[in-house]
């Protein structure tokens, strides 16, 4: 009876992330919205430089609030006194790249993430797709990775389009002091970090709402702070030097141990299948 | 035959709100159990505490020689359950549908999801997508989720619920072939009809158990056998001759209608008829009066009522 082969299995965890895939990127406006609007983003931060430093002028800049807390900057990341006003603004801007690129992961599991197991309950398939062998952790890391994984590749993308712009705005000189320890970090580190929280924070928001809207409602609060660094740095308020962007990253690393066991916890099954109507 | 389901004082409480209290039933291999109960009775509840997706708050139950609650993952290779409302990913065709449920098994997905497609009748729709099937192609898509894995219990939840009366006696086709291949069949449902033809067995639930037996069983137990006489006129001489017989038990009169109580309808009716013959009586028809699923299920409920009333 039973048609059992050698056939792989799948795993679970990847077999949840295809499974995503092919629903997401079947619909025109989600492949948009993950592949058009964090290249949209990146240009938006290129043209905002660009009109910042063409119309406000360097040495206005320099001269105003944040001009002091963008001197810390360039002072600790030794940036030297001979170039220009115009290239030390630069060299500060287009380094806050890599933390403006944590708004694109927020961005698409703030869309992605809320709705993923509102979803399920909406069309009715978490009854059934609970009652498979899959385990809650697999569920949960599947969702949240189907929606990490193309945030990341897109925000890698980005940042080679930043590069370029860099290039075409400022020199190729200029990448030596953009390219600082603080920018490997933030992009191969934090990145990867604030999206895998971000998503689970989305992911575990959805297993405990009970409409789709109320699960977006739930992930902007629990994103807010992200998006308050992000604002933070960009301002030059705090300057994430290597040692503190370690540390961050350290910090971060245990939130999302945490944040991934939570979820677990805050996933409960029978609350999820009662409650639901 | 062994019990593949057996549960002990099983008990599940939302809060204060008590859904199933004290069930202790047992099912054996092969068979198909017809769970009825009203609405709100704990049918639902029960079946999910049975499939492992949720726990009860006392008691037990072991489903295919595991404890519901001890490892759902392992109990889920062994069951299938077709829920009341089965949903599917809407941008996905209908293969695609069953071959996501179905990689979770260790089976060949493919073969297995295209042999099910075949027995359900939806082979030539099986690269469309969902949106567009059905009610009763859904429910069957839905059956094939439930059995896809080859489980050896399957849980199913008004399978024929909205469903047209053809695409309904396809589903109990299906529910009978599922018998036929050695699976056991906890059936959920709110039509007796369908519960008395399929079923081998009946509980009866309202939080507690009421009844579990088979439909033979309990119609005996709560009804007793009866032959309606209709006559040209009734007398005197032919009810003296009626009630003169040792087999007959009770006699009453409806005008020229007799409702005559005997132990055995098939054997005894030639003896009675015979009688009233010979007592001058002119027969119109002769019938044994039937008592369906259904008058059983409200004599148990009524009863039931009654209790509940009482106590309060």
């Amino acid at each position: 009876m039973m048609n059992r082969t050698n056939q792989k299995k799948r795993h679970p965890i990847a077999h949840v992330i295809r499974k995503e895939w092919l629903i997401t990127f079947r619909s025109l406006n989600n492949t948009l919205f993950i592949t058009l609007v964090p290249v949209l983003i990146t240009l938006q931060i290129l043209l905002y430089i660009f009109l910042v430093l063409r119309f406000a002028g360097a040495d206005l800049i320099l001269d105003s609030i944040i001009g002091r807390a963008i001197e810390k900057w360039l002072v600790q990341f030794s940036v030297p006194q001979g170039l220009s006003a115009l290239q030390r603004l630069q060299v500060f801007f287009f380094s806050q790249f890599p933390i403006y690129q944590l708004l694109i992961p927020c961005m698409i599991a703030m869309s992605f993430a809320s709705f993923s197991i509102v979803e399920e309950k909406q069309t009715r398939t978490l009854e059934p797709l609970l009652a498979t062998p899959v385990r809650t952790r697999q569920l949960l890391l599947g969702k949240a990775l189907s929606g990490l994984i193309p945030s990341i590749i897109m925000s890698y993308i980005c940042t080679v389009i930043f590069l370029v712009g860099v290039m075409v705005m400022g020199s190729r000189e200029l990448l030596r002091w953009v390219l600082n320890p603080q920018w490997w970090l933030s992009l191969f580190v934090l990145v990867p970090l604030v999206s895998f929280l971000s998503f689970m924070l989305g992911v575990s928001g959805s297993s405990r709402a009970q409409d789709a809207k109320s699960a977006q409602n739930i992930a902007v609060v629990v994103i807010l702070p992200i998006l308050a660094i992000v604002a933070l740095q960009i301002l030059g308020f705090v300057v994430f030097s290597p040692a503190k962007l370690i540390i961050l990253s350290v910090v971060l690393l245990i939130l999302n141990w945490i944040m991934l066991k939570a979820a677990e916890r805050l996933f409960k099954r029978e609350t999820i299948l009662i409650r639901w109507k | 035959m062994s019990s593949v389901i057996e549960t002990d004082k099983l008990t599940k409480l939302y809060g204060d709100l008590l859904a199933v209290k004290d069930l202790s039933i047992s099912v054996e291999s092969g068979e198909i159990l017809g769970f009825l109960g009203p609405n709100g009775a704990g049918k639902t509840t029960t079946t999910r505490i049975l499939s492992g997706l949720i726990a009860p708050s006392s008691g037990h139950a072991v489903v295919s020689g595991m404890k519901t609650d001890r490892t759902p993952e392992l109990l889920h290779e062994k069951v299938g359950i077709l829920t009341e409302t089965p949903g599917f990913y809407e941008r996905m065709t209908a293969l695609e549908n069953l071959l996501y449920f179905g990689g979770f098994y260790e089976i060949d997905q493919l073969s297995q999801a295209e042999k099910y497609l075949n027995i359900m009748g939806l082979s030539d729709r099986k690269q469309d997508k969902v949106t567009g099937f059905s009610r009763g192609m859904l429910q069957k898509l839905a059956l094939a989720r439930a059995l896809i894995h080859e489980p050896e219990i399957v849980f199913l939840d008004e399978p024929t619920a909205g469903l047209d009366p053809e695409a309904s006696i396809e589903i109990r086709n299906l529910i009978r072939d599922l018998k036929n291949r050695g699976h056991t069949v906890f059936l959920t449902t709110h039509n007796l009809e369908e519960a008395e033809t399929l079923s081998d067995r009946i509980a009866l639930i309202r939080t507690r158990l009421l009844v579990l037996d088979t439909v033979k069983n309990l119609k005996n137990q709560l009804f007793k056998p009866q032959v309606t006489v209709e006559l040209e006129s009734v007398n005197k001489t032919i009810m003296n001759a009626v009630k003169g017989l040792k087999i007959v038990k009770n006699v009453q009169q409806e005008k020229n209608i007799l409702h005559i109580d005997i132990d055995d309808p098939e054997s005894q009716s030639p003896i009675l008829v015979k009688r009233i013959v010979e007592a001058g009586g002119d027969i119109r028809t002769v019938s044994e009066k039937h008592h369906t699923l259904e008058d059983v299920y409200l004599s148990l409920i009524r009863e039931e009522k009654e209790k509940v009333d009482e106590s309060d």
